[in-house]
């Protein structure tokens, strides 16, 4: 029974889901079950699957010890799981394809995003994607298929081999295990079954995708894998994002561009690190500020706060005159405190903060005379390649007729020569002045400082970074080649104008760290006939400022100007908007002005993920299983995971956990032949709000059974990474060896680590170790690899991936970089 | 090059470096002597941007810009390096993949793998390094002699402008010293840069050829001159100079 209504609120919800990776589609689903979970919503599921009786009383006995269990009170909050506020089934409106081709465009988006297939065509032996709550891609390699292997969907399982699921189902973690187990037993769909016939060894691991799409939607997958004897398998489920790490660029980039892990100048002029992104629809009024400074206009959503001086509090006790407005009383302005005021309430005449924020790090090799050679570049200079000289680059600073032009060109020409680099002045027959230069170190130092086309002139990070003093020696070298300069009562009015709008920012951002404020206007582009031809003009950026005067009701307040607005506009608008969240300052720069950024990551509300996965590995067979778990960071990752190993089995769990708000997950191997081994290798990394709570048990129960756990956890800020391990060995189990080993790291002095380790053991001859340590980054370490170049976000996460080195070399490789990478994202921002 | 001007330095606060002038040109090499706990390692330190040196007063000019609010890596960007005394160990981290990642980032162009280990190899064999090293962590499990080796290396293979070296020679056999002193100087004369020598032992100066030799005690530099001065040290000893000045700490 599908619900119109809800269908229509989650789609309409879609595009306000806020999440990092958590980037969602607007999928138009088949099938929704109501909110909340009753015996109903259980037997509808079932229905809905075609499912056999004997499935459905499974399911039913599921629900109802789900009912009576109470909620775990260890080890996380789980308290704000509203189980009436989850979706517990939703169809992608699809049917299973086994070809990539037929699934529906908007899922195959989704998933191409992250990477998929063509993982599959590399690495794997057959592949599944399940899509919220159904399986929508299902695909095995025909030579492993001939040799009996069976790798399809849980639900097609139950119908096609119900004797093996009948027989294993349920047996190795009982719906009576835990709440979420038998939640997991009422309400799953999609998951993997596996069943690898005696003594076949599937060389290429077998792979599943999972992807929670829908907001408030619970996904619950059931995974059986059997090895039979002798039989060798490796399984990966992972869960991973595809966007890009984008530079971090010192220059003005779009905000749409913006990624987590960028840095940004804040209002306090410092960098500071994107901690996330935000994207929505925004359909009402944006509102568009201009400034006295037209060009510098910006436009924002009304309840985004705009740090400000509200006019009507600093006025002089005069009275308006004319247009202008009431007066302002410098001293009332400088010595008032700028605010965050809501976009909506600021008015004509307000002052907003513009902020030229300083970098400092000078490059040597850039002295005064090159500073001067790329100010006339920039004004004057194109860089060309000459065809008949086979494509080799010039570069030529084009003057104009006069007499101080020619002063200019001898003037750069000289520079150049004092270089020790070759150039030549000379007169076209239009008596311009032109000096040109074949020099390649020439050629490479304006191009990579300056860019070549007149729209493109952009400076570089190098030039960006350089001291105000030296930054001012080129800005007034472009001046002389592109300005004018005007006497307006007896002041000098200086004006040049640009056809590159970034590079406009970037000279006012110049002028305004020594200490002037320039305006920048916009002449929009226009056609013109000028002596018979026809001339096109771009956009032109004009840039003009008073020699030692303040130009209009601008003031200057310690590195920061107040900037008076002259218009607001209210305009219809209906697109997506932007936003992103900065560490420490919580605050950014639009055009130079100082906006308040989101007030913190919003969890719209929380998903929940809640698998069950169960391996047998019988006699002398190994099964191998990863997960790399990235989960949003408002999904709550409760997962049940056990495998039995009987004679010489050999079971690996291998698991990643970096996503999720909470996640809870300890993944056991009960020893149940002689000579069985078990090993769990964990890595969790407990992020800013994230509560890791992971490890392993094992249960010895035969004879000279060994197992292994290692765990290694990284804790950033108020991240929660605890250990939690169970050893069990039991009474008949004689000559047992097992090794625990659990090794923590805290970035700073907020992060938690915490150890929770339970021993049940009923031997006298088990031969056990147990090691923990606790590690911080040591002021040494960094110091020491600072003091060889790498920056301290470097250092953190060379660290870190150090740290873990050894259980990151277990995955195959295309895992090992992908989740290095996930570390290097979650751990920059710097210490403390 | 580097210029340092009447630099007053606290640890912990407690001033350990109390007003030094120190000038050292390109090219040129310098040695500090001292006792222990005169306060030579806290000037590297602080020279080197250190995080327990706060600088009450004075400046440190590195090619004509202060440096003494940057970072380290900056520092090391512009062409400063450290040789650590007792370098630090960092587990899973790679030798190899750690050399390459600095000179990646001091030189702010990728490296050419092939090229870089042919370079490495060239070191390793002139400085006796067993070729084990390259394939371990940074610094893990590396004998003193090796660390210290470890760090020429990197010193060789990151082409510094300005080289600081604090202690090289501390536990070192003879033949040690005298195969990190010649490989010290061949780096010196093949990349031109500047040095610092630190050292309280003449034992390695009898294989190097320093220009300038300045003593530190108590914070202050109480003594400056040339070779000569490394042999009235070691008939006459430290303290003579001490006392001669009159005060120490």
């Amino acid at each position: 029974m599908a619900d119109e209504n809800l269908k229509a609120i989650l789609e309409q919800q879609s595009s306000e889901y806020k999440e990092l990776y958590g980037f969602r589609d607007e999928h138009k689903y088949e099938h929704i079950t109501k909110k909340g979970l009753t015996e109903e919503t259980v037997r509808e599921i079932s229905k809905i699957k075609e499912e056999p009786e004997w499935m459905l009383e499974k399911r039913l006995a599921g629900y109802k010890i789900f009912r009576e269990k109470p909620t775990p009170t260890w080890g996380g909050d789980l308290s704000e799981i509203d189980y009436n506020d989850i979706y517990y089934y939703l169809k992608p409106g699809a049917q299973k394809a086994d070809a990539w081709e037929n699934v529906p465009d908007d899922i195959k988006k989704t998933f191409d995003k992250l990477g998929i297939p063509e993982a599959e065509r590399k690495f794997f032996s057959g592949a599944e994607a399940q899509y919220d709550s159904e399986v929508v891609y299902h695909h095995v390699r025909e030579d492993l298929e001939k040799q009996g292997v069976i790798f399809t969907d849980t639900d097609t399982a139950i119908k096609k081999y119900p004797e093996i699921v009948k027989k294993y189902f349920g047996t190795i973690i009982p719906p009576s295990d835990n709440k979420f187990a038998a939640l997991n037993t009422a309400v799953f769909s999609g998951g993997s079954f596996i069943y690898v016939p005696k003594g076949i060894k599937v060389a290429m691991p077998l792979q599943a995708y999972f992807r929670i799409n829908a907001e408030k939607a619970g996904q619950f997958e059931r995974t059986l894998i059997i090895a039979d004897e002798g039989a060798d398998v490796t399984y990966i489920e992972g869960c991973l994002p595809a966007d890009e790490i984008v530079s971090r660029g010192d220059t003005f980039g779009r905000i749409d561009e913006i990624k987590k892990g960028d840095t940004v100048p804040t209002h306090k002029g410092s960098m500071q690190t994107v901690n996330e992104t935000f994207v929505h629809k925004h359909k009402g009024t944006i509102l568009e500020i201009l400034p006295q400074s037209k060009g510098n206009g910006f436009r924002l959503t009304g309840e985004h706060p705009v740090l400000c001086v509200k006019r009507n509090v600093v006025l002089t006790k005069r009275k308006r005159r004319g247009t202008w407005k009431p007066e302002v009383s410098t001293k009332e302005l400088l010595k008032a405190e700028p605010a965050f005021v809501k976009a909506d309430d600021l008015e004509e005449g307000d002052f907003i903060v513009y902020i030229a924020p300083t970098q400092s790090s000078d490059d040597p090799l850039i002295d005064n005379k090159l500073l001067k050679i790329l100010g006339l570049y920039l004004a004057e200079g194109s860089v060309s390649s000459n065809k008949a000289l086979r494509g080799i680059k010039s570069v030529s600073f084009s003057f104009g007729k006069s007499i101080k032009e020619a002063a200019l060109a001898r003037e750069v020409n000289s520079l150049i020569q004092g270089e020790g680099w070759k150039s030549s002045v000379f007169r076209t027959n239009g008596g311009y002045y032109v000096v040109s230069s074949y020099n390649k170190e020439l050629v490479a130092l304006c191009e990579n400082n300056c860019g070549k086309g007149a729209k493109t002139k952009l400076l570089s990070k190098t030039i960006m970074n350089l001291p105000p003093e030296k930054q001012f020696v080129l800005v007034d070298y472009y001046w002389k080649g592109d300005g004018n300069t005007y006497v307006r009562y007896g002041k000098k009015l200086k004006r040049a104008s640009t056809a590159s709008r970034f590079l406009a920012y970037q000279i006012q951002e110049i002028l305004g760290r020594n200490g002037i404020f320039a305006n920048l206007n916009i002449r929009h582009s226009s056609k013109d006939r000028i002596l018979g031809r026809m001339i096109k003009r771009s956009d032109q950026y004009i840039i003009e400022y008073t020699e030692g005067r303040r130009i209009g009701e601008v003031r200057k307040k310690s590195n920061t100007f107040l900037v008076p607005i002259k218009k607001i506009m209210r305009h219809a608008f209906k697109d997506l908007v932007y936003n992103f969240a900065v560490s420490n300052d919580e605050s950014y720069l639009v055009k130079g002005f100082a906006v308040h950024n989101c007030t913190a990551p919003i969890y719209m509300s929380s998903s929940l993920h809640s698998a069950v996965v169960e391996l047998v590995a019988h006699k002398d067979a190994h099964i191998r299983y990863v997960t790399i778990q990235n989960w949003s960071k408002n999904v709550y990752n409760l997962v049940t995971q056990r495998a039995f190993a009987y004679e010489n089995a050999y079971v690996e769990w291998i698991d990643g956990n970096i996503g999720s708000r909470l996640n809870m997950k300890y993944p056991s191997v009960y020893l149940k032949g002689t000579g069985a081994r078990g090993e769990v290798l964990s890595i969790a990394v407990a992020g800013e709000g994230q509560t890791q709570d992971s490890g392993g048990k094992i249960y010895h129960l035969a004879p000279n059974t060994s197992s292994k756990i290692v765990s290694k956890s990284v804790s950033k800020g108020s991240g929660v990474a605890a250990y939690r391990g169970l050893l069990h060995i039991a009474k008949n189990a004689s000559g047992v060896k097992s090794n625990v080993r659990c090794d923590a790291l805290l970035l700073d002095q907020h992060s938690k680590t915490a150890t929770y380790p339970y021993m049940q053991v009923y031997r006298d001859d088990a031969v056990i170790t147990h090691e923990a340590t606790v590690g911080k980054i040591g002021s040494e370490q960094l110091f020491y690899m600072m003091s060889r170049g790498l920056t301290e976000d470097e250092a953190i996460a060379t660290i870190v991936l150090g740290f873990i080195e050894d259980l990151a070399k277990v995955l195959p490789l295309e895992y090992s970089i992908e989740l290095k990478r996930l570390i290097k994202l979650d751990t920059s921002g710097g210490v403390g | 090059m580097l210029e340092i001007k009447d630099l007053h330095v606290e640890v912990e606060g407690k001033e350990i470096i109390r007003g030094v002038n120190l000038k050292i040109n390109d090219g040129e090499f310098h040695v500090l002597m001292g006792h222990n706990g005169s306060g030579k390692t806290t000037l590297a330190k602080a020279v080197m941007g250190h995080p327990s040196t706060k600088i009450k007063s004075g400046d440190i000019i590195f090619n004509g810009q202060s440096v003494k609010d940057m970072s380290a890596d900056k520092r090391a960007k512009l062409g400063l390096f450290l040789e650590f005394q007792a370098p630090v160990e960092v587990e899973g981290v790679g030798f190899v993949n750690f050399l390459r990642a600095a000179r990646e980032s001091t030189t702010g162009s990728t490296v050419d793998i092939k090229q870089f280990m042919a370079e490495i190899r060239e070191y390793t064999d002139k400085l006796a390094i067993s070729g084990g090293i390259i394939g371990r962590s940074l610094n893990q499990g590396f004998s003193g002699g090796e660390k210290k080796k470890a760090e020429i290396l990197q010193m060789a293979l990151l082409k510094p402008k300005l080289a600081i070296l604090d202690e090289p020679d501390s536990g070192l056999d003879i033949d040690a010293v005298k195969a990190v002193a010649e490989s010290i100087n061949e780096i010196y004369n093949k990349q031109k840069m500047g040095l610092l020598l630190i050292t309280h032992y003449s034992r390695i100066l009898n294989y190097m050829k320093p220009e300038y030799v300045h003593v530190m005690a108590g914070g202050k530099m109480v003594a400056e001159g040339g070779q000569d001065l490394i042999l009235k040290l070691e008939k006459e000893g430290y303290d003579s100079f001490i006392k001669s000045n009159g005060k120490r700490n």
